[in-house]
């Protein structure tokens, strides 16, 4: 076989494993991809019941329920509105009210998310840029929160 | 006064940068005296630096930064990595490892005198955008404007010899690339037609690959004990621009394998150098600037992001200009045939930018979207999953025969011993699975690996004979590696495919049992004062067949500075599994506690520690 037919097949290959992957991509990105709301965001935006979703905000102060020994209530708040969340599991360690925490879960019904995953950073002044942005723009931003 | 002398410290050795770039310019100095001064940058950014960790050793807080990052109650080790565990003092410690690549390679043999001339030129260029970066916007020696007498302490996660060690390590892998970079363009410049070039770089990216490897995967161990998720992996953003440049290495340091005599790739070896050291700054620009939203936390500010970038698309925009422009010729072409090593180096290549370029855009595509649409994305680890592991399992089905193809040919040696084994080795696995629990990743998964692991072992029996020399370890040194990888699929696909988690709600004194009938005994709580931090642990021992195996204690520690709390999850390793306990909250006198069976995680690590061995051994010379 010639030289130049192997640099064909090496092209045709490439092309392939290339048009491969961006099918691969593309399909993942139909399914894969999760949206990232503020509480307001998420009551705009009306996703649909049963969707994956991550929502950021404030843990809503006195929202924190214990309800068995690993299952919790609170609301994440964007200091305008609202979100009910429910979790199973072991919160993590610098999670607490008033804090900037964010949640991965599905959405039970309209306003209630049933958390999978809950993010508190490893920092203790974090905050989501884009969360700490929105804040600022409803002049909801508190110097205390840093 | 160490402050004072630290900035003294770090300006002279920016100045005497500009000193050699301009002697490079100007020819006026000799080289033997174009050499010292070179040198002589590099020492005095190191003095700068070890200014900074001496004022984190005696905690003097007239340093804006060590009253920021550092408490005097702190264990010594965690002072001194106080110095590079923030964002200022690691910049610093970036700029320190650029010079101190430059240094190392001024005693470089076998390069001509224009050649490390140049190169040392550039990569001082490098050095001096970086250092202006750290005087303008990250200077670690301000000045506290208050008198204090203690400090507001380093974040308490971080408080740990993994991760004290793991930043320069793994900058030692990033910047490496810089001098693979500045080499690449020297060449370019150059015009140089002979090959010599190709096994000095070849050592400098194993270099650099070998530290980046060890960086990650100790980052990586971290967040197995550290973070208490039960995985070591998560596909954050800051995990991904890492994996990056690590995936673009790997296939620079096997594109420079396929050089033979005058027959090489020159441009694609010389495209991929200049790539990584890209990579490398643009992880650094997405880290440094916050635009990422990541569950890992660093230092976010605007300005610092913007300066970045500006360097990035400088050195990077200069360094493709330059590529474009002069791109050395292949004068002879390549062995190429249908089923031989250099094609399948070719395909290994195209397979290995096709997951840079997909693991890049997962990363940026939320970026991307925000701007345009002004929604929020989060791309996570399902995604992930989904596409780089389908686009990478070619690449290792390849990989198990690459190394036994030959150069010149289409013919295999010992074909039939191959196919057969590969059809006996099938087999087994499928029955093994079937007769277990099936799982058409975990199967493939596990074919794969021990295919690897077997096609390895099979090519250094029949085509290397036992010699207990160096030299027999450097001819079956790309199999060690291989077998490495076959070692850390096994490992990444039991742990993630196969892990068990269990919950639990139990007092002291009570026994529980997991479904490969251990039973773990929860025998008390211990709470202790130490300096900085109180710890509450779980003691837990771990029977089998009623005999007493191990010891764990999981649980918390709370910091009394910052006022927080890290979760210390307690692990019990074992070669085949690792028993991972979860310490939650009380209630009464009732603990919850979440015990997660992984199994085959020490594999992971063994297979990085083998890469890492084969790592060093390419470096080594004969």
């Amino acid at each position: 076989m010639s030289l130049r037919f192997q640099r064909l097949f090496l092209i045709l290959v490439t092309f392939v494993l290339l048009l491969a992957a961006v099918l691969l991509i593309l399909f993942n990105s139909q399914k894969n991809i999760i949206f990232f709301y503020t509480p307001s965001e998420l009551i705009n935006e009306k996703p649909k019941v049963g969707q994956n979703i991550r929502i950021g905000g404030f843990v809503k102060e006195d929202s924190l329920k214990k309800i068995t020994i690993n299952s919790y209530e609170f609301e994440i708040t964007d200091n305008n509105n609202a979100i009910f969340v429910y979790y199973n599991g072991i919160l993590p360690d610098l999670f607490r009210e008033g804090q900037g925490a964010v949640v991965d879960g599905i959405i039970e019904k309209p306003y209630t998310i049933k958390a999978t995953n809950i993010y508190a950073k490893h920092d203790e002044n974090y905050m989501p840029a884009s969360i700490k942005e929105d804040l600022e723009k409803n002049n909801q931003w508190k110097k205390n929160y840093k | 006064m160490s402050s004072l002398l630290g900035f003294i410290f770090l300006v002279l050795s920016v100045l005497l940068s500009f000193i050699t770039i301009a002697s490079e310019i100007y020819r006026k100095l000799e080289f033997k005296n174009f050499l010292i001064i070179s040198r002589a940058s590099t020492i005095s950014i190191l003095f700068s630096f070890l200014c900074l960790v001496y004022a984190f050793i005696i905690s003097d807080f007239s340093n804006y930064n060590v009253f920021q990052n550092s408490h005097s109650d702190k264990p010594l080790i965690y002072k001194i990595a106080g110095a590079w565990g923030n964002h200022e003092g690691s910049i610093l410690l970036w700029i320190c490892t650029i010079s101190l690549y430059g240094f190392f390679f001024s005693f470089q043999l076998n390069v001509e005198e224009n050649f490390k001339r140049l190169t040392l030129a550039i990569q001082h260029t490098l050095y001096i955008f970086f250092s202006i970066f750290v005087i303008l916007t990250s200077n670690p020696f301000l000045i506290n404007s208050i008198n204090v007498n203690q400090g507001l302490g380093l974040n308490p996660i971080l408080q740990d010899p993994a991760l004290a060690i793991h930043p320069p390590l793994l900058y030692f892998g990033y910047v490496g690339y810089s001098l693979v970079f500045s080499f690449a363009i020297a060449v370019l410049l150059k015009k140089n037609t002979n090959n010599h070039w190709v096994p000095i770089i070849k050592k400098w990216s194993l270099i650099s690959w070998t530290f980046l490897t060890s960086g990650i995967a100790l980052g990586s161990y971290w967040a197995y004990y550290e973070l208490g998720w039960g995985g070591w992996w998560f596909w954050d953003p800051v995990e991904n621009i890492s994996l990056m440049p690590w995936i673009a290495g790997l296939a620079l340091v096997h594109s420079l394998f396929m050089a033979r005599g005058e027959r090489i790739l020159k441009k694609w070896i010389i495209f991929l150098s200049i790539l990584c050291f890209s990579l490398s700054i643009f992880g650094t620009f997405l880290v440094r600037s916050g635009i990422l939203t990541s569950v890992h936390s660093f230092a976010t500010d605007a300005s610092r992001g913007l300066f970045i970038l500006l360097i990035f698309f400088l050195i990077t925009g200069f360094g493709f200009l330059v590529f474009l422009i002069r791109a050395p010729e292949n004068e002879r072409p390549l062995d190429l045939m249908f089923i031989n090593k250099t094609s399948a180096l070719i395909i290994n290549n195209v397979l290995m930018m096709i997951a840079t370029i997909t693991i890049l855009l997962g990363t940026i595509y939320p970026i991307f979207i925000e701007i345009l649409t002004n929604k929020r994305i989060s791309v996570g680890g399902p995604y992930f999953n989904s596409t780089v592991i389908p686009i990478l399992l070619p690449g290792f089905l390849l990989m198990s025969i690459a190394p036994i193809l030959s150069w010149q040919s289409n013919k295999i040696k010992k074909t039939k011993l191959y196919v057969f084994s590969f059809l006996l080795l099938s087999i087994i696995i499928l029955a093994q699975s079937y007769f277990t629990n099936f799982n058409t990743w975990g199967f493939l998964g596990i074919l794969l690996g021990t295919w690897i692991i077997v096609a390895s072992i099979i090519a250094i029996i029949t085509s290397h004979k036992l010699v207990l020399s160096f030299k027999y370890l450097k001819n079956i040194n790309a199999f060690i590696a291989h077998i490495g990888v076959g070692i850390l699929i096994l490992g990444i696909t039991f742990s993630s495919i196969f892990k068990i988690e269990n919950n639990f709600f139990i007092e002291e004194g009570e026994e529980m049992k997991l479904i490969d009938n251990t039973i773990i005994k929860f025998e008390e709580i211990k709470i202790t004062n130490e300096s900085n931090f109180q710890s509450l642990r779980a003691l837990f021992l771990i029977k089998k067949n009623n005999k007493k195996t191990a010891n764990i204690q999981a649980g918390k520690n709370y910091y009394f500075v910052s006022k927080t709390i890290t979760t210390e999850a307690g692990i019990y390793h074992d070669w085949l599994k690792d028993i991972y306990i979860v310490l939650g909250n009380q209630e009464d006198n009732k603990w919850f506690l979440k015990i997660y069976i992984n199994p085959l995680v020490s594999f992971i690590w063994i297979g990085i520690v083998i890469m890492i061995f084969a790592g060093i051994i390419g470096v080594i010379k004969k």
